[in-house]
Order: C-alpha cells, then sequence, then structure tokens
C-alpha cells in the first residue's frame, strides 16, 4: 500500500474535528462499520473513506472492491460537499441517481449515508482559523472576510444595474425592460388582430362561394 | 522485508539463546534493554539539544504533524509510550484540558525525570502522570486509552510486536495508535545524502556536543535497523491494528504510521 499523502491527513484531521462536535456522527459513522466509499476526482485524485470507531479515515484511493463510488468534476464534488448547487440529495443518491456531473455506482445508501457524514464534517472556518490565531484575531478576520464578500457581491449587483441603466438611458444600445414588454404587448395586439382579419376574411370568403354557388344554380 | 530488517525477525518471541540487533551488532535478547537503557542515560541530559542541532529544529514539525492527528478531545485519555522528555505529551496535554489525562511513560527513568522537570516547568500537573513502564508490557487496564502515541521509540524495543499488541490491549475500542518513528528515505537521490549524515556527521556532533559518539552512532545504525515503512505496517495489521495506514514525512526519512482497534 503506498503512503497516504500529507493533505489527506490533513483533510481527516479537519472533518473528524467538526465530526467530534456533532452528536449525530456516532451513530452514522457505527452505522458504515465495514463500508467504505471511493471518491473518484475526474483526473485529479481517488480518495477512500472508510471509518474507524466514531471516527472518518481517508486512504488513497485504489481498484479494489469498495461498497460505492462517487465520481465527478471537481467543481461538482465540491458543489455536493458544500451542500449547494449539484441538486444532489440523500432520496436522489439513494434512489440511484446521481445529478449533472455526479455518477454513483454501487450500494447508493452508502453513498448517501456519506454524503450525510460528510456534511455534518463541514468545517467551521473561523473556528479553525481560531485554532491558529486565536479567537479574537480569527473573529475579526471572519468578520472581514464576510464583510468583504457583502461588499463585492453588493458591487457587483450595483456595477451591472448601473451598466444596464448606462445602456438603456444614456447610449440607447439596449432598450428597458418597460419599452420590450411594450414593444411585445403590440406585437401581442397585431397578432391577435391579425388573426382577427384573418378570420374575417375567411367567413366573407365562405359568404361569397355561396352566393356564387345560388347564382350558378339560378 | 529488505536485508536490513532481518534482523528484526528476531524481534517476535525471544528467549534463551537469541539475539537481537543493536545498532549493527546482534546481541543477547535479555541484553538489548540494559544496552538501550544504557544510551538513553548518557544522552539524556543534552537529549532536546540534540534532537533540535541534529534535525535542524525539523522534529518540532514532525512531532507537530502526529498530534494534528490524534484526534483527542477534551476529557481524552492518552498514553505517550517511551516518551522520554515529553514533547508530545505536552501537546497531547493541551489537547485534553484539565478534564482529560495523559500518561507519560518510558523505561528508562533518567529520560522520565527530564521528562517529568520538562512538563513541571511548563506548569503542568494535575492531568498528567509519569511512569517507568515497559512498552511489552503495558501496566494498564484493557480499553483505557483513546490514544496512543510512540515517538521515536519503537525501534528501541526489543520484541516490537509485543509492544503493537500491548499498545493494542490498553487502547479503547476506536480508539488510535501513532507511531513516529525514523524509516526509509523514499525520495530520489536522498538515501546517499541521508547516509553521509548519519554515519559521519551525527556522531561527530554527538562527540562534540553529548560527548558521546558511541550513542549517537548507535541512534544511526538502529535507524537502519529499523523496519522499513511497508514491513512495518505489515507489522501494525499482524498485530491487530484495523486501517492501517502510514504517512512519509521529508522524503521518507520519517514516517507516521498509524492503526486503530475496532
Amino acid at each position: 500500500m503506498p503512503a497516504t499523502p500529507l493533505w489527506l491527513a490533513s483533510l481527516e484531521a479537519l472533518l473528524n474535528r467538526q465530526l467530534a462536535m456533532r452528536s449525530e456522527s456516532a451513530a452514522l459513522t457505527q452505522r458504515l462499520s465495514g463500508k467504505s466509499l471511493q471518491v473518484d476526482v475526474d483526473g485529479v485524485t481517488r480518495i477512500r473513506a472508510v471509518t474507524a470507531g466514531t471516527r472518518l479515515v481517508l486512504l488513497p484511493g485504489d481498484d479494489s472492491p469498495c461498497d460505492a463510488v462517487l465520481s465527478g468534476t471537481v467543481k461538482n464534488l465540491a458543489q455536493m460537499a458544500a451542500g449547494v448547487g449539484s441538486g444532489v440529495t440523500r432520496d436522489r443518491l439513494a434512489g440511484g441517481g446521481g445529478s449533472a456531473g455526479i455518477q454513483v455506482r454501487g450500494d447508493a445508501e452508502v453513498a448517501a449515508a456519506y454524503r450525510e457524514l460528510l456534511s455534518l464534517a463541514r468545517p467551521d472556518w473561523e473556528e479553525e482559523l481560531s485554532r491558529l490565531v486565536g479567537d479574537l484575531p480569527a473573529h475579526r478576520a471572519a468578520r472581514l472576510a464576510r464583510d468583504t464578500s457583502t461588499w463585492l457581491r453588493r458591487a457587483a449587483r450595483s456595477m451591472g444595474e448601473n451598466l444596464a441603466e448606462y445602456l438603456q438611458e444614456e447610449s440607447r444600445d439596449l432598450v428597458g425592460r418597460t419599452e420590450v414588454e411594450e414593444f411585445l404587448h403590440g406585437v401581442d395586439e397585431l397578432r391577435e388582430a391579425g388573426d382577427r382579419l384573418e378570420a374575417r376574411l375567411q367567413r366573407l370568403e365562405l359568404k361569397l362561394a355561396g352566393t356564387d354557388r345560388h347564382a350558378g344554380t339560378a | 522485508m529488505n536485508d536490513d530488517n532481518a534482523g528484526n525477525d528476531a524481534n517476535a518471541g525471544g528467549g534463551a539463546g537469541q539475539t537481537v540487533d543493536f545498532g549493527f551488532e546482534r546481541v543477547a535478547w535479555a541484553d538489548k534493554a540494559r544496552r538501550v537503557r544504557s544510551v538513553f542515560e548518557s544522552v539524556a541530559g543534552k537529549y532536546d539539544v540534540m534532537n533540535d542541532l541534529m534535525s535542524l529544529g525539523v522534529h518540532r514539525l514532525w512531532k507537530q504533524f502526529a498530534l494534528s492527528l490524534t484526534g483527542l478531545r477534551p476529557g481524552g485519555r492518552a498514553l505517550d509510550v517511551a516518551g522520554g522528555t515529553g514533547d508530545l505529551t505536552l501537546g497531547m496535554v493541551k489537547q485534553v484540558g484539565k478534564s482529560g489525562r495523559v500518561v507519560l511513560s518510558d523505561v528508562n527513568p533518567a529520560m522520565l525525570e527530564k521528562g517529568r522537570d520538562r512538563l513541571l516547568d511548563a506548569g503542568i500537573a494535575g492531568n498528567v502522570e509519569c511512569l517507568v513502564a515497559d512498552a511489552e508490557t503495558l501496566p494498564f487496564a484493557d480499553h483505557s486509552f483513546d490514544c496512543v502515541m510512540i515517538g521515536f521509540g519503537l525501534r528501541n524495543v526489543t520484541d516490537k510486536p509485543a509492544a503493537l499488541r500491548s499498545m493494542l490491549r490498553v487502547l479503547k475500542p476506536g480508539g488510535q495508535l501513532i507511531v513516529l518513528e525514523f524509516s526509509t528515505p523514499t525520495a530520489p537521490g536522498l538515501k546517499p545524502l541521508y547516509d553521509t549524515y548519519s554515519f559521519r556527521i551525527l556522531p561527530l556532533l554527538g562527540r562534540l556536543v553529548a560527548k558521546d559518539a558511541d550513542s549517537y552512532r548507535y541512534l544511526a545504525e538502529s535507524i537502519r535497523m529499523h523496519p522499513d515503512q511497508e514491513t512495518l505496517l505489515a507489522m501494525l495489521r499482524e498485530a491487530g491494528f484495523a486501517q492501517a495506514l502510514y504517512h512519509n514525512l521529508s522524503g521518507g526519512i520519517v514516517a507516521v504510521h498509524r492503526g486503530y482497534k475496532l
């Protein structure tokens, strides 16, 4: 068996610190005793997860048999681990279905249980930082990160709105939503009027055709 | 198993007439413990200084990495086997907090005395015990500890399989053994440099700083005679540890082996 990379050991230690703080993790790890999950990150790495007592153990992945395999791109698996975006739910995994970009093979119940375990192990970054630099600096750094993130989101939204306003109102390269809606409403009215006109013309044609038949027979 | 490690076959069992490695020498089974004790009695006073000097301080990072894997929580119980001057005990005491308990054990009273003094100087008392104990016959009840650590000690043990079994016995179910030990360099090109350092510079440092070249020559030789990564992994599995694995540090100069009691 090859040496287990150090980053895997650090990741395992990080996840186990979170699991140790969650009371529900013990029952889950016991339930997964003897079951293994392999995560194949497309073209990057393979990780084998097993449990030992109440702890999660991460090993280098290999071709030996395992109970379940999750495979996907870094982005999709990261989204699944973060619990966002991918739409992979426990029920969907248990039903044997993955989601866009993630394939599940083997025992889907095992895959779903491991996913639940990983969701319990999601790191609290502020707490992790406090282990390195202390509570107060960690709290301030986390607040700074949150404030920066909020500011960036607001700035991006505001910039988008200003750009849209300039293109619509100043340069007139784009039309506004109201103008588009008015235009589409006008198109709808015109189409309906056209439909009505067509119906009247058809009725008129029918009438004229009836008049001609009567005249011919007389 | 490589040729260098052939002597370790004799580590399993032992008895009258059997020999075991002591560095590159073969000595009587019963003699190794006495000679190891004599080495460490000789180096105890300068042990910490020499560790920093020999590894250029890197041993602190190796120990920090091993400590990051313990999974110990406040209130936990840990055992530091062959703990010597107590570096790892100090780290584990911080992890288990006031409500936990750490036992620092060593077969050598001189090393243990240094460790105890160091802990007291660091203001640590109450949740730590110091105990002279042989790794092969640990004097604790079954299922006593959440984590057992042995740092740079296993290679000096006469009967390594017996020590591993003993450590497994005192672990609680789900508990973890961590073995931090010198191993076999795996990084390309490292071995010749490492050999030169071990057999030329290390004894020289021992002679100049600790006034004891022979003891440091033994340390270098004992590292060569210690099982390589894969052999030790197999020994852990054979002793009954589950989910056993290892990590190489500094290109394989040091390895951390881990295993769980299920």
